[in-house]
């Protein structure tokens, strides 16, 4: 049984890229009395080492990251509001009206021009970014100035949910690949293994790219969540993968081309582990693999995601099912791979 | 101050959408029993009566207890709703909102939006209601054992406590103006009326005023006061379009109010050193103040505002002094009424 409680704590958590500290602080407290070292890289990744059963015939990387999107505080006008900038592939057309918390703990929300006053055009049209502010209810810029200073992070504020089989929360792209790492760590393993929980994986793969760099390993496994758009509306051609299904493999995406001995491996451990596994249907997206494959002289690479609806919003959607599916397959797979002479 | 956030809170964390405000009627009517016989009406309006029996002079006080909302039009086979809009609901705001569904049991849910790898270029363009769906997480099965047309589903926030004396909630338009009239009453606990005073927290007015119109009707006032939320300033917004916030209750000004009472209300906060605003109109208010004045043989009615900025979106903010300021407005004209 999946631990809800140590995903809802991890979706709790704070992390827009560059200020990953609180989910940093909050994983190496579960991983220490389960990991043999533990290691802070100068960007803020986390390098767990646990020894297993055997020495490894190849040198095995898990990998999930531990930033969110976000914004960040550009400007505070003069009326005490908090213009921003999107951290990561932000839609804007997600973000009017939401309810965000601004540095460490300062309420705010994302207001818009009151509907009864735009003219019938504007109605019609998603909010530019450049209209959007955030108002944490200060009168004036002195006031928000004393609260908030540019370059503050600011996160969704959302709810946590996990009747029905789902779970819908903030931040799941990537606390649930952390979630299962963690679990993972407290479990036995058959060879020795490396996990890395990385920064800054929504600005461009910067945390993965150096920890691997530190952590040298032959092969890898991306943990991630990606997009699921299996919903009403969409054509079964377009929707990638769907709620349901198991983890999504990927072939391709928009930075790697996977290696395809692991990518027919993880349906095998699927197999093996007994649970259902699906392929990513589109060359879309891209993930820590993209940093890593290229990692020094080349590390081979797979990537499992939880497929999850809403990715970058307020409120993202994954199946408890699927949670689960990757929950017992990755561990398979990192068996199998790490145990294969390279 | 305090005390009165815990009010409004309390009123905001429960539903009520338009035709279907039980919930919300339910705490302003265990508010205001204590001050007076308080009765619920066949579409859904609080009533509570109090002042003295009889008086020539009868005040109604209104405010309304729906807030903006969808109602569910069709359940399909993949288990997403279809909706329509229960007043005025911001379609901008809702892609990605999410939401709580009022089907056999709470569910959350969430609107869906396109994700962006699907993106043709059309994404500036807000999708019709008809096109948005929202989306419980539920298998077909489920969501059509637990969820049906005509359910009503609400924008989730939780309320918050921004700095100072600013508030943000869902539903603050008009549970502001409802815990206005309630913090009124109680203003009033130890006086005695020489008026009579009924007080109306009415249903749908987000969908025409319905509930304003029938309880106005029964209640049969000599004149009317009307608490609703107004534009307050925030950027893009004509500032003569708006009163500030915590700049006081905004008086309104309209062909349609009734002059008088608002030259009394301007002399009264005068006397009483508080803040006030004028909030003139160039015809009807577009509140439940347009029903009430033309109750019956007619209803002299006056318009007070609470300024709210982000109006019919989640994410409304209004100022507690504001709605302290209005229900203090109010208690001290009711005490010079004869």
């Amino acid at each position: 049984m999946a631990d809800w409680s140590l995903l809802e704590r991890l979706c709790s958590a704070r992390a827009v890229s560059g200020n990953e500290r609180e989910v940093r602080e909050l994983i190496l407290n579960e991983v220490k009395p389960y990991a043999d070292s533990v290691e802070v890289t100068p960007l803020g990744s986390l390098i767990v080492f646990k020894k297993g059963e055997k020495r490894p015939g190849t040198r095995l990387m898990l990998n999930a990251h531990m930033d969110e999107v976000g914004m960040i505080v550009t400007y505070i006008t003069d009326d005490g509001l908090l213009r921003f900038s999107p951290v990561g592939g932000m839609d804007r057309r997600v973000l009017p009206g939401k309810s965000v918390t601004v540095g460490d703990n300062v309420p705010g929300v994302i207001g818009v021009k009151p509907v009864h006053l735009l003219d019938g055009e504007e109605k019609e049209k998603s909010v530019p970014l450049k209209e959007l502010s955030i108002d944490i209810g200060a009168k004036d810029r002195e006031e928000a100035e004393r609260y908030v200073t540019p370059g503050d992070p600011v996160c969704f504020d959302s709810l946590f949910d996990t009747s029905h089989g789902m779970v819908k929360s903030r931040a799941l792209d990537d606390r649930a690949g952390c979630a299962i790492l963690i679990e993972m760590l407290r479990d036995r393993l058959e060879y020795d293994m490396t996990f890395v929980f990385a920064v800054q994986e929504e600005i461009g793969l910067r945390g993965s790219k150096t920890a691997a760099y530190a952590v040298d390993p032959q092969a890898a496994i991306v943990v991630e969540s990606t997009t699921a758009a299996d919903i009403a509306g969409v054509e079964k051609d377009r929707q990638v993968c769907c709620l349901g299904e198991g983890a999504a493999i990927s072939f391709m995406d928009r930075h790697t081309i996977y290696d395809k001995e692991y990518y027919r491996m993880a349906f095998s451990a699927a197999e093996t582990a007994g649970v259902k596994c699906q392929a990513k249907r589109a060359v879309a997206g891209g993930n820590d693999a993209g940093a890593i494959h290229v990692s020094r002289a080349g590390v081979r690479t797979v990537a499992v995601s939880l497929p999850c609806r809403y990715l970058h919003s307020a409120v993202g959607m994954i199946s408890q099912q699927d949670y689960e599916s990757a929950r017992r397959l990755i561990p398979v797979l990192a068996a199998q791979i790490a145990g294969e002479t390279s | 101050m305090d005390k009165l956030k815990d009010l409004i809170f309390r009123l905001c964390a429960v539903p009520g959408t338009p035709g279907d405000e039980f919930a919300a009627a339910r705490i302003a009517a265990e508010e205001l029993s204590p001050y007076g016989e308080v009765r619920m009406d066949a579409l859904g309006n609080v009533i509570a009566h109090l002042g003295k029996r009889g008086a020539p002079v009868r005040v109604m006080l209104d405010a309304h207890l729906d807030q903006i909302g969808l109602i569910v039009t069709e359940v399909d086979d993949a288990g997403f709703l279809h909706v329509a809009r229960a007043g005025g609901a911001d379609r901008r705001v809702l892609p990605g909102s999410p939401v709580v569904i009022y089907g056999r049991e709470e569910l959350t849910g969430v609107v869906c939006c396109t994700p962006p790898h699907l993106s043709d270029g059309s994404e500036d363009k807000v999708p019709e209601i008809e096109k948005m769906t929202v989306d419980a997480g539920l298998s077909a099965e489920e969501a059509k054992r637990l969820v049906q047309p005509g359910d009503r589903i609400a924008l989730y926030a939780r309320p918050k406590d921004l700095l100072g004396r600013r508030i943000s909630c869902a539903s603050l338009d008009d549970r502001a103006g409802v815990a206005s009239l309630i913090r009124c009453v109680q203003l009033l606990a130890d006086f005695e009326l020489r008026c009579e005073l009924t007080v109306l927290c009415s249903s749908r007015e987000e969908v025409g005023g319905q509930g304003a119109v029938t309880g106005a009707y029964a209640i049969d006032p000599t004149q009317a006061i009307a608490v609703d939320v107004g534009f307050a300033q925030q950027p893009d917004v004509a500032p003569e379009k708006c009163g500030k916030l915590g700049g006081g209750p905004m008086i309104g000004l309209a062909p349609a109010l009734s002059r008088g009472m608002a030259d009394r209300m301007i002399a009264l906060a005068g006397r009483m050193e508080m803040p006030y605003q004028l909030d003139v109109m160039g015809n009807s208010t577009g509140t439940n103040c347009d029903e009430i004045a033309m109750t019956r043989a007619g209803v002299p009615t006056q318009l007070l505002s609470i300024p709210l900025r982000y109006m019919h979106t989640q994410a409304e903010v209004a100022d507690l002094a504001d709605v302290e300021n209005t229900a203090r407005l109010m208690a001290e004209y009711l005490k010079e009424v004869e």
